[in-house]
């Protein structure tokens, strides 16, 4: 069995950044966007896994930055619920197009 | 005296501190008497320090107070130095500027605020000593936006009044812009000699040959900075407009003392002007059109103090002549001798505009002269010397700059004595119609004609002496009396010297003295004929046709007068006015608002409050920078 | 150290004063602990001590950082007695500033790539709540939800780029960066230099340099006044003292290649700020774009990275925070009023004179005028960028410096002038009278003796 080489996983990785990133453009709905969001980190993860197993097997730093993306998206996903529901009870909808009074 | 030099800044300091911490609960006397006595301290200072430079022609006294920034390349440090040049400017500043204190106290005896007038003031000499007694460029500075900044608080010190407010914001903005150039000026000192010092920019661009780009670059840049302070030509309409300070102000800042800020420092940096000949001519041309220009705009004012103005703006025009023709003591000499009969004037004329009860309008004044006496006679003191009447100050001055005008350049001397020529005019109009002829004001003004109280005529006298005697510290070679102020003046204009010979025959400066004496009797005769005489009240700008014009004038000699010269000037003054300054200049820095603003309305479409177009927008962003920098 | 652990003490305090019930000394023992913490800053100075396996580097640029901050954020906290004490919500404002301060030293002294990325969020996640802290007010929302989407989306970047480095590099100590790229800086790949750009697209959002300034002036003028003043002094701060620290350990021996692009975000920045402060009428969206201008400026010390960028940067930092908190002690004040118009400023000057004079200074100083702090600030930051070769950008600063004074100006005269109808009463209290006068004496000081805060470093 031969292994997948590195551009390979590069490649889906870089595909899920872009995928998240096309989310956050064309979607309005804030749930959806913060899915983006976490398939934006999840991208990350994937790199920062592979440059460690492929380059540098020797020590695991790589490994260990994912466990702090993991942590802090999280962290960042919690505090994007509670807006959520905040800008639910003030606009009856989550959608992020209804907000605008703040421009110019 | 060495060690000092930084009491001469510190008192104004105090004096500052004394009245703007204290304010109201300053005993009103008090304030005023405290701030005339730093300012005359610093006088006192000053006079020993010249005493000093006097008696030892190479002295230069340096001292340094901090580094600001050194690193291996460039070192900027704040430190004062007192050479021949900057002890002049220590004089007139701290003696005319004693005088214009003491004067204050009677002029805004008055004044609720009389204790932040005085903070105000002080805090303004000591910026300006702080200007020249600064060893570089970057302490100029310092004292130059000082200077400005004191400048807008004293022309808004009447802050209730609207138009005040817009007065003080205009002289700021437009002076904002010369700092513009100056500040790009400085940093390009900076990288050419690695420091802002004098004697290390001196030596530096001493040893560059004539013509080099970047010494005209730094040249033209500290110009537009000079244009700014100055007012010149395009940047000047600010000064006529300051004249909503009050009268003492415009006397100590908008004719005596900040306005030279300019001339100062081209002067100080003279070895550069002399290597960048192009530079000069700029200077030379814009001095001439200036003053030319503000000359003719001064024909037409009816206001007391606009008429004065523009006469600054005009005289600062011939010291500007003076710096492109590359007589350097001659702009100087010209600078302390304005600074006596200009402060003299604006004083004179805060005195009548005091009897008055406000009224600055010379149509609604005249025959003051019974009840004021002694404003009238140093107030005629003062156009006798301003219009260059032998032996008063401005004659030697201004007699200096035409005769370096005729040895480099025929035309220029031309300009010059037509402007003296106008000079001439305005200034016997504003003395005539004010002081001869009939009283026009209301009955309850004429009721309460009163001369000035003796704070306020003292000054008056004194400056009055000065523009009498002032001149004989620079008298021409025909009076085979030495020329002082170029002796004393010699180790600092050295270098420029070698460069440009400014010399003229005798028999040219017997002819010059003889005929523009006798032209200028003639235009007194006009003036007195006119104005005193006939009686003969200008009509305000927008009820006058050029027809009233000819009917006023009964006799065939003055409607020869009036066809010959009075009326294409007229034309030219109004045009001055109308095209060039309102249009042409107004219209520039209305313009340059303009642009800002229908650029930001233009930007405002982008701040939409979309967040998805937020975010493809910096992605986009993003994506041609990287594009660039990738594969470019 | 000990600085990071007193001041998330105060965090973990106040959360515990709900508890235990002692919420009403709560004010009195933050600013305690923000006094002693600034005492325990100036015991770091000098030391240079590596916390954590080389995690944290408290070198002096850390420290004086760290320092200027601390001071901001006492001084935030004396200017907002009225707005903490009583608030039903004061412990969790007072916890989640604290947390965010931690957040901001983190980035101040970061040597690991690893630590740059917990400062930041830190930081972020603790101003996103603050952002949206107002919950019945729909802007507030508003400016929440703006704030973590495109932070999220700019952490985003930040992370990819720090990924890229990573994979070319293989560590995320900034000192072995910096060793590898010093040897191997002729043929680095194509990933490192990708990555390098994408960081900095991460921290020029982070500090609010155009283009990925949009989010400023909405999220400044949404949030609750007391959390604006703390994003346009502490949170800047912060950005700029990361961005500065990882370009010049790192990445400076490649600064050929990305110095350009920021050039460019730098001269975009002033212009966009100047011209769109312009046409402002709300004092503090007036503020949210000359922040973005200022960032400009900012970033011009990172342009021209040489010796003493560092010294330029925190004297603007520093003479640019002081400013900023005085100012916002009136716009916090006018906030109450309810009015935030520059026009509703009208006579002010007659009743409040002191404020009138201490806000004149200091719009004075952030215009760059001297003698005062902000003048030595922009001179120490312009004359780096010419030497370094940036003339045009020079002239681009000192153009929007130009501009900058119409807007700071219309501010000092609307102060000055007679009152109109809508004139509103405002009302210092002695914390923020005394927050003024404090930042009056500093803003002075420091335009007269600069060498009293560039020598520290």
């Amino acid at each position: 069995m031969s292994e997948i080489p590195l551009s390979h996983i590069l490649f889906v990785s870089t595909a899920l950044f872009f995928i998240g990133m096309y989310g956050m453009f064309t979607r309005r709905n804030m749930i959806t966007m913060l899915m983006s969001i976490e398939l934006m980190l999840n991208s990350v993860n994937i790199n920062f896994i592979a440059f460690n197993k492929y380059l540098f097997p020797g020590n695991l730093d790589g490994l260990f930055f994912t466990i702090f993306i993991i942590t802090i998206a999280a962290a960042e996903a919690a505090v994007a619920i509670a807006i959520i529901i905040n800008l639910y009870r003030n606009h009856k909808s989550i959608d992020v197009e209804e907000a605008d009074a703040l421009k110019h | 005296m060495e060690q000092f030099i930084w009491l001469i800044p510190a008192l104004p300091l105090l004096g500052f501190l004394i009245n703007g911490i204290g304010n109201k609960s300053v005993p009103r006397g008090m304030s005023g008497l405290v701030a005339s006595i730093t300012v005359l301290g610093g006088f006192i200072l000053s006079v020993v320090l010249f005493l000093q430079l006097l008696s030892d022609p190479n002295l230069v006294i340096q001292q340094k107070l901090f580094t600001w920034m050194a690193t291996s390349t460039m070192e900027v440090d704040f430190g004062f130095m007192v050479d021949r040049l900057s002890v002049i400017m220590l004089l007139v500043i701290t003696g005319v500027g004693f005088l214009i204190h003491v004067y204050s106290m009677g002029y805004m005896h008055e004044e609720p605020d009389y204790a932040r007038y005085f903070a105000y003031l002080n805090l303004f000499v000591f910026f300006m000593l702080i200007l020249v007694l600064g060893s570089g460029y970057l302490m100029m500075f310092v004292g130059w936006e000082g200077v400005g900044l004191c400048s807008y608080l004293l022309i808004g010190f009447w802050f209730k009044n609207n138009d005040y407010n817009a007065a003080a914001s205009k002289a700021f903005i437009m002076n904002r812009i010369g700092d513009l150039g100056f500040l790009l000026g400085m940093f390009l000192m900076l990288q050419t000699f690695g420091s802002l010092s004098y004697d290390k920019v001196i030596s530096g661009a001493s040893t560059m040959s004539v013509g080099t780009p970047v010494l005209t670059a730094i040249a033209l840049l500290l110009f537009v900075g000079a244009m700014g302070k100055s007012a010149q030509l395009p940047l000047y309409t600010w000064l006529p407009d300051a004249m909503a300070g009050p009268t003492p102000v415009s006397a100590l800042i908008h004719a005596a003392t900040m306005v030279t800020a300019g001339i100062y420092m081209v002067v100080r940096s003279n070895v550069i002007y002399v290597l960048a000949p192009f530079a000069s001519e700029i200077v030379l041309i814009v001095g001439i059109l200036t003053a030319l220009l503000a000359a003719f705009v001064g024909l037409k004012q009816t206001d007391i103090k606009k008429v004065l103005a523009y006469s600054t703006v005009s005289q600062l025009g011939l010291m500007f002549v003076a710096l492109g023709l590359g007589a350097y003591k001659t702009a100087l000499f010209h600078v302390v001798t304005h600074a006596f009969f200009k402060a003299l004037l604006f004083l004179c004329s805060g005195s009548v505009i005091h009897a008055m009860g406000g009224e600055q309008d010379m149509r609604k004044m005249g025959g003051l002269k019974k009840a004021l006496p002694i404003t009238h006679l140093t107030f005629l003191i003062g156009t006798l010397a301003i219009t260059g009447i032998p032996p008063f100050a401005g004659f030697f001055s201004k007699d200096e700059i035409m005769a370096s005008a005729f040895a480099t350049n025929g035309w220029i001397f031309a300009l010059v004595c037509f402007c003296a020529l106008l000079t001439a005019i305005y200034m016997f109009r504003l003395y005539f119609l004010t002081f001869h002829g009939e009283f026009r004001g209301s009955q309850h003004q004429q009721e309460h004609l009163h001369e000035s109280p003796a704070s306020m005529t003292t000054p008056l006298i004194v400056l009055a002496i000065l523009s009498t005697i002032g001149g004989f510290i620079g008298m021409p070679e025909i009076m085979h009396a030495p020329h002082l102020l170029s002796r004393f003046l010699k180790p600092v204009t050295a270098m420029a010297e070698s460069y440009t010979s400014l010399h003229v025959t005798h028999t040219f400066e017997y002819i010059l003295l003889v005929s523009s004496v006798s032209i200028l009797a003639i235009v007194i005769w006009f003036s007195h004929r006119k104005y005193a005489v006939q009686k003969h009240v200008p009509a305000a700008p927008q009820e006058l046709s050029g027809f009233q014009w000819v009917l006023h004038n009964k006799f065939f000699v003055d409607e020869f007068y009036d066809a010959i010269i009075v009326r294409p000037l007229r034309m030219v003054s109004s045009l001055g006015y109308r095209w060039i300054e309102q249009g042409f200049i107004d219209g520039i820095v209305n313009g340059f608002g303009t642009v800002a603003t229908s650029l930001s309305a233009a930007l405002r479409y982008l701040q939409s409050g979309a967040i998805g177009f937020y975010m493809i927008a910096m992605v986009i962003s993003f994506i041609v920078v990287f594009f660039i920098q990738m594969f470019l | 150290m000990n600085i990071l652990i007193a001041i998330t003490a105060v965090g973990v305090l106040a959360m515990l004063s709900e508890i235990l019930n002692f919420r009403r000394f709560l004010y009195p023992i933050s600013l305690f602990v923000m006094l002693v913490a600034l005492a325990l800053t100036g015991m770091e100075w000098s030391h240079g001590v590596r916390y954590f396996n080389d995690m944290l580097y408290m070198d002096n640029y850390a420290v004086v950082f760290t320092g200027i901050m601390v001071v901001t954020t006492l001084l935030w906290f004396m200017m907002n007695e009225n707005f903490l004490n009583g608030n039903p919500r004061q412990a969790d404002f007072t916890a989640i500033i604290s947390f965010a301060l931690g957040g901001a030293m983190v980035m101040a002294g970061f040597s690991d790539l690893i630590m740059l990325f917990l400062g930041v969020e830190i930081l972020s996640i603790s101003m996103y709540v603050l952002a949206a802290s107002n919950k019945s007010e729909p802007r507030s929302n508003e400016a929440g939800f703006k704030y973590f989407l495109m932070g999220a989306f700019a952490s985003g970047f930040l992370l990819f780029g720090i990924a890229l480095v990573y994979g070319a590099t293989g560590s995320f100590n900034l000192r072995e960066i910096s060793e590898f790229v010093s040897e191997n800086n002729t043929d680095m790949s194509a990933i490192f230099y990708g990555g390098v750009l994408m960081i900095a697209a991460g921290l020029a959002f982070k500090v609010a340099a155009a283009p990925f300034h949009f989010w400023a002036p909405d999220v400044y003028e949404g949030s609750p006044t007391p959390f604006t003043a703390f994003m346009s002094t502490v949170v800047k701060t912060a950005a700029f003292a990361a961005f500065l620290r990882l370009f010049s350990t790192c990445f400076s021996e490649v600064s050929t290649w990305w110095s350009p692009v920021l050039a460019i975000m730098s001269a975009l920045s002033m212009l966009v700020g100047s011209i769109m402060a312009l046409r402002q009428t709300s004092l503090k969206r007036l503020l949210a774009w000359s922040g973005v201008a200022n960032a400009g400026y900012m970033l011009m010390a990172v342009v021209s990275l040489n010796e003493y960028s560092d010294t330029a940067l925190v004297l603007y930092a520093a003479a640019y925070s002081i400013a900023s908190i005085g100012i916002f002690t009136l716009v916090s004040n006018m906030t109450n009023a309810g009015n935030e118009e520059i026009s509703s400023l009208h006579g002010f000057s007659k009743v409040n004179r002191f404020p009138a004079l201490v806000i004149t200074v200091l719009m004075f100083s952030i215009a760059g005028i001297p003698p005062l702090a902000g003048f030595f600030g922009k001179y120490a930051i312009f004359a780096g960028a010419l030497k370094d070769g940036f003339v045009w950008l020079a002239v681009v600063a000192v153009l929007s410096s130009a501009i900058s004074v119409f807007y700071y100006l219309k501010v000092v005269v609307a102060m000055f002038q007679p009152a109109g109808r809508e004139a509103v009463q405002l009302e210092f209290n002695p914390g923020q009278s005394l927050v003024l006068g404090l930042v009056l004496v500093l803003v002075v000081v420091l335009g007269l003796v600069p060498a009293l805060i560039t020598t520290l470093i």
